[in-house]
């Protein structure tokens, strides 16, 4: 890929900590243009804690993240205007509808007025809420309000991304389509980071993956590196629970059968 | 694969009525343990006082009920059927207000709370689950209850000398009669939640009970007011005995506990099993229909609200060479994150009624309070006559400037919820602002926007209402304007501070999104503010009438110091806080 010299997430030794506990211990990577970056780790590693510091929610204890060459603590509105955020969970205003949200959205990243309307009936469209998009959002499913939250974050063409678990409470469907819109995305030379359970997902679609456990990045790199790291597992899930220590877990399933 | 079944066990209604209960106590216990220690010391407190205010109800009830029965006031009139309609009123208050109070506890535990997935799919039978959410809902409601009735009826048992078993009885009727209000109350719930969605019904209520409790509160003052007169206080006083008809089966109740206690046995017995027979029966009913509607899922069909789809309009396109109108002029030259986040306030704040609540209480105290002021200054003029010369011109200036005042004040109780809360009310969708290139000042620029434009418009619309009413001057009201513009502001600007101090975004409950130590601080820096303000704004008008100057001067000089104070508060405390507004969200 043409793009992949540009870095546009650049996390250098990044550290949380929450009193005595270490919630991100010293996490350095980059993710460059046109690269779908794939954060992979078991509950409580820092994932989340790594993204909420990505995209300016949280105030890392030691270390920074710049974002397309901006420093996300001391140039924060540079930061954030080349940045596009959905999380976990959606947390939207619910005495809004989708549209009226998206406008609102709009206005926030000072985007032209009928520009923004354009956009928003096309990512309505495609996420399929042309006929809920007047709805109070508070009426919306788990699903139809993630894919309001991913609406607001595409809605000013990013050229990053980052998407905590964007595919939980999705259908197949709007699933496929968030896979599709990434691999665009990328080939458009956006840097896309993610953070997901799914290995599948990380498999098949990211350039690179970072495993993250107990707050240490203990992997980076493409699936032939972790597969060379994994000494000789051949699947991602191997790899994963081999560096995570979830091996055991055979075993007690062994004993189950 | 496990084929070796675990072995199935009968599960008992009642067993598992405890275990659920159990789990209860363990969650209250484990808050209680993980609470903080002042917080620890408060429940305590809360405790002795309670158990202080049980033992003065008691004791005043003793004394008074024995009062009634002695023979020096018999001779005066009769105090028997005063003293049997004690337990019947008592019984049906509590009924009627476990009745109410439940319904919202009880619309939570069943369809708002997320337990009751799990508690159902559980291996325990529905109706333990259903026992258990009855008595958690009226439980709260049932202590207050009990805390002012049992005193009572504790008090008037021992006044009369009646036996022990009016004292074991007691109880027994006030739980029967708790228990089946709560099954009322849930067939009531299922019957709402049928017609409108769960949450909706959620939010009317708290919009209900805020605006109840708002007047409830501020009774004292307007029955002080309002001037009642002793037949309107004896009327209303005897409309509450006639709850103690014999078709009121609360009644059959209390005439029972009575009887029963002064040797009618069958009479008193009759009464007491008729009534126990029939709260039972319609607590078995209510619970047997109650679990029907639950599981068959018909009560269930929505929870959230659904706005019905509005007709979109399409943008308004400028055509060119069409000059636009000035507004629309005007708001294009605002920041487009202000203008947005202004716009998304408004239809937050509108659509929600939670929030509704608090806006409008203050809105309805201004009113009301402005209405008594309004004609306490009509009496105090009439009654000002002979107050002759300098004095007398200083008095009628001084009801002129009350005018301001109450359109200030009208405005202050609005402004104080909006520039407090502004950042608040954000709750858990802060993130999207702060993930937003957003510049704290154009946040900080909305939100001081949101809470004193409206307060200016409401602030001046009373004015002009007033001064048009009282046939006020021109120069007075124009003085008028600049000083509710420019108070409005200082106090706008000293709220918002303490707002963005005490933000909190981690609220369920919308009554919780201000930490208490900020309000109580903001409520004394702003009362603070307001003398100040007053003083510096009405000081130099009168102190130039005093003296025989021109009251245009005194007005001038008023508007210039008062003025100053209110822009150094509306921009000082913003300039000192401003750092924190970049923070603020962040963990």
């Amino acid at each position: 890929m043409e793009y992949q010299s540009i870095p546009l997430i650049e996390a250098q030794h990044l550290v949380k900590r929450y009193g005595d506990k270490v919630a991100v211990n010293d996490v350095s990577f980059t993710v460059y243009s046109g690269e779908i970056f794939g954060f992979l780790g078991p509950n409580g590693a820092g994932k989340t804690t790594t993204i909420r510091m990505i995209v300016g929610l949280l105030q890392p204890t030691s270390g920074g993240v710049r974002v397309a060459g901006f420093d996300v603590q001391s140039q924060p509105i540079q930061a954030k205007t080349a940045t596009g955020y959905a999380p976990d969970e959606p947390n939207l205003y619910a005495k809004l509808s989708a549209r009226e949200l998206l406008r609102f959205v709009g206005e926030l990243y000072d985007l032209d007025r009928q520009q923004v309307n354009r956009r928003i009936e096309e990512l309505l469209r495609l996420f399929d809420l042309s006929e809920a998009g007047d709805d109070l959002i508070d009426s919306y499913s788990h699903g139809m309000q993630q894919k309001t939250a991913l609406a607001a974050a595409l809605l000013h063409d990013p050229r990053i991304l980052v998407l905590d678990e964007p595919t939980v409470g999705l259908d197949p469907k709007s699933a496929r389509l968030i896979k599709d819109i990434l691999r665009q995305m990328a080939a458009r030379g956006s840097a896309i980071f993610l953070s997901t359970h799914i290995l599948e997902i990380a498999e098949r679609m990211c350039d690179r993956i970072g495993i993250i456990h107990q707050g240490r990045l203990v992997a980076v790199g493409t699936m032939e590196e972790l597969r060379a790291l994994g000494k000789g597992q051949a699947s991602l899930e191997d790899i994963f629970l081999q560096i995570t220590g979830g091996t055991e877990y055979a075993e007690i399933t062994e004993v189950l059968k | 694969m496990i084929t070796a079944s675990l072995p199935v066990r009968q599960v008992s209604l009642w067993r598992s009525v405890v275990k659920l209960f159990r789990l209860r106590l363990l969650l209250f216990y484990m808050n209680f343990k993980r609470a903080k220690t002042r917080r620890k010391v408060g429940y305590v407190v809360l405790g002795i006082v309670i158990l202080a205010a049980l033992g003065g109800i008691f004791a005043l009830s003793w004394g008074a009920l024995a009062l009634l029965r002695s023979p020096s006031l018999a001779q005066y009139f009769d105090p028997i059927p005063l003293l049997r309609s004690v337990p019947v009123l008592i019984l049906t208050s509590a009924f009627v207000g476990l009745v109410f109070t439940s319904f919202g506890v009880l619309l939570q535990a069943l369809y708002l709370a997320n337990d009751m997935d799990f508690l159902l799919s559980a291996p325990v039978p529905m109706r333990a689950v259903f026992i258990t959410k009855l008595v958690q809902a009226i439980l709260p409601n049932f202590s207050l209850i009990l805390l002012f009735g049992l005193p009572v009826l504790y008090g008037l048992g021992l006044s009369a000398g009646y036996p022990l078993a009016y004292f074991i009885l007691v109880p027994v009727i006030f739980l029967a009669v708790a228990l089946s209000a709560a099954g009322l109350s849930s067939l009531l719930v299922m019957g709402i939640v049928r017609i409108f969605p769960a949450r909706r019904v959620a939010e009317v209520l708290a919009f209900l009970g805020a605006i109840f409790s708002f007047l409830c509160s501020q009774s004292g003052q307007l029955s002080n007011r309002m001037n009642f007169s002793e037949t309107q206080v004896a009327n209303a006083a005897q409309s509450l005995t006639q709850l103690d008809s014999p078709w009121n089966p609360l009644a059959w109740a209390g005439h029972g506990l009575i009887d029963l206690s002064e040797g009618r046995w069958l009479l008193g017995l009759g009464g007491i099993l008729l009534s126990l027979g029939l709260a039972s029966g319609i607590f078995y009913l209510a619970l047997s229909v109650a679990e029907r509607l639950y599981y068959t899922g018909w009560a269930r069909i929505q929870i959230g609200t659904r706005r019905r789809k509005a007709v979109r309009q399409p943008a308004a396109v400028v055509q060119p060479g069409r000059k636009a109108a000035p507004l629309a002029w005007l708001t294009r030259q605002i920041p487009a994150p202000v203008r947005g986040l202004v716009v998304k306030d408004w239809l937050v704040l509108r659509r929600d009624l939670r929030n509704m609540s608090q806006l409008i209480t203050p809105l309805i105290f201004g009113l009301i309070y402005s209405v008594f002021l309004f004609r306490g200054n009509e009496r105090g003029l009439s009654g000002s006559r002979e107050i002759p010369g300098q004095f007398g011109m200083v008095l009628s200036n001084l009801l002129v400037y009350a005018n301001v005042g109450i359109s200030l004040f009208v405005g202050w109780t609005l402004q104080s919820r909006l520039a407090l809360m502004g950042f608040s009310q954000e709750g858990k969708s802060y993130w999207l602002l702060k993930t937003s290139p957003l510049k704290p000042w154009r946040l900080l620029l909305a939100k001081y926007s949101i809470a004193y434009l409206p307060t200016l418009i409401i602030g001046w619309l009373f004015l002009w209402i007033i001064t048009i009413v009282r046939q006020g001057s021109l120069e007075t009201m124009l003085f008028g304007m600049g000083v509710v513009a420019l108070s409005t502001a200082g106090a706008v600007g000293l709220n918002l501070a303490f707002g963005v101090a005490g933000a909190n975004f981690k609220w369920e409950d919308a009554r919780q999104m201000m930490r208490g130590t900020t309000s109580c601080l903001a409520a004394i820096a702003s009362m603070a503010y307001l003398f100040i303000s007053l003083a510096a704004f009405f000081g130099p008008p009168i102190l130039v009438e005093l003296l025989g100057g021109p009251a245009i001067l005194g007005q001038i000089a008023g508007l210039v110091v008062g003025g100053l104070i209110g822009l150094l508060c509306a921009i000082i405390p913003l300039r000192v806080i401003y750092p924190r507004v970049e923070k603020i969200g962040e963990e």
